[in-house]
């Protein structure tokens, strides 16, 4: 188990991507606090499932997008678990629209919670992950941050943001032994990518080289890895995760 | 009222915290920059330990004035500081000791003010106006 006696916290944590890196982070013996804004059903369940099977889980409800929610609730987290070890931001919205008739409302929520929601959550444990000379942060942002699509103004801008931020804190950080990467998937099967996966079908297999959509436990396995010790001598990466959509292979 | 040596031991302790360093290393004269390594995060880190082990509060640019290190041109010319800068740094730091200071003051040697001594005096300083008000 490579993470045994870990505290994680994994934000977004009930559904897609983020549930699947706190069953892959509770099956490597990591405490984890699955914090979610709504989806509390899909939140208790998961957090169950985890404890039926013999992990822990604790599901902690806060909105990402507001510091003094995020400040309580990492409170109650490190309360109930102890100090945090690792931090997955993986909370995040989209609000496609065309630019020229994006409402600022749109703009506003996508960026606050995307990038204001790595803020808040980082200001909230990287003092403490650097008193005690040791922690994981791992921001999940997307190949969007690069390779944009139509109607994605808002998305892509928080995402590459992200990335900016990944490497301007893990300078900051990495003299205490903190690191800070960023994950970049590509086209995942989750409820976010759904709307572009039913309309375009199979087409959007045959852009990427490996030939199929990726699932949410290969971004979970990568979270791993950045979370755990093998990762140790890596700070302010982004990874992409994508089967090589992002290559650019254009013929066959 | 802790005496001067309770002060710098407590200091010293913050200091192995803080800095990741032996405790024999720390001796009064220790610069913090130059002799035990310090960066800018871990400043915020030693005003953060010597408030909770003092339990006193220090506002922000009291014990490390960053004013003067901002290359004001009024307060800094030709990598030296200048007659003003060195009034600004008494008022300041009225708990740092300048002289040795005044005879070279190149900016570069700035740092070399912040010792072990310094942050001891200015909590004894500290700890002795809380006691009168």
């Amino acid at each position: 188990m490579r993470l045994k006696d870990q505290n994680a916290l994994v934000t977004g944590g009930s559904r897609g991507i983020g549930r699947a890196i706190v069953q892959a982070f509770a099956q490597e013996g990591a405490r984890v606090a699955v914090v979610y804004r709504g989806s509390r059903e899909a939140a208790e369940a998961l957090v169950a499932e985890i404890n039926t099977k013999g992990g822990k889980a604790v599901a902690f409800q806060a909105d990402v997008a507001d510091a003094a929610s995020v400040q309580a609730c990492v409170q109650r987290v490190e309360q109930e678990l102890g100090p945090l070890h690792i931090l997955v931001n993986n909370a995040g919205v989209i609000e496609d629209d065309l630019f020229v008739r994006m409402k600022p409302d749109a703009w506003n929520k996508v960026l606050q919670t995307n990038l204001g929601g790595v803020f808040n959550l980082c200001h909230a444990v990287a003092f403490g992950m650097m008193q005690r000379r040791a922690g994981r942060i791992i921001n999940i942002s997307s190949v969007a941050a690069e390779h944009v699509n139509m109607g994605q103004t808002n998305y892509s801008a928080s995402k590459g943001a992200i990335n900016s931020f990944t490497r301007a804190l893990a300078v900051e950080l990495a003299k205490r032994g903190v690191t800070v990467n960023a994950i970049a998937p590509g086209f995942i099967e989750t409820d976010m990518s759904a709307a572009v996966r039913n309309k375009a079908g199979d087409r959007i297999a045959k852009f990427i080289p490996m030939r199929r959509i990726g699932t949410p436990e290969d971004i979970a396995r990568v979270a791993v890895f950045l979370a755990s010790a093998d990762s140790a001598y890596i700070t302010g990466q982004v990874l992409t995760v994508d089967g090589g959509l992002t290559l650019g292979a254009i013929a066959e | 009222m802790p005496t001067q040596d309770e002060i710098f031991s407590k200091v010293s302790a913050t200091l192995v915290e803080a800095l990741n360093v032996d405790e024999e290393d720390i001796k009064p004269t220790s610069t913090l920059q130059g002799d035990l390594g310090a960066e800018s995060i871990d400043f915020l880190d030693i005003v953060f330990r010597l408030e909770r082990e003092f339990g006193i509060k220090i506002p922000r640019g009291e014990l490390f004035p960053e004013s003067i290190f901002q290359g004001d041109p009024e307060l800094v010319q030709n990598g030296r500081v200048t007659p003003k800068g060195l009034e600004e740094l008494r008022a300041k730091m009225p708990f740092a000791d300048l002289t040795k200071f005044e005879q070279n003051p190149e900016v570069g040697n700035l740092s070399n003010l912040f010792t072990v001594d310094l942050i001891t005096r200015y909590i004894q300083g500290k700890l002795e106006k809380g006691n009168t008000n």
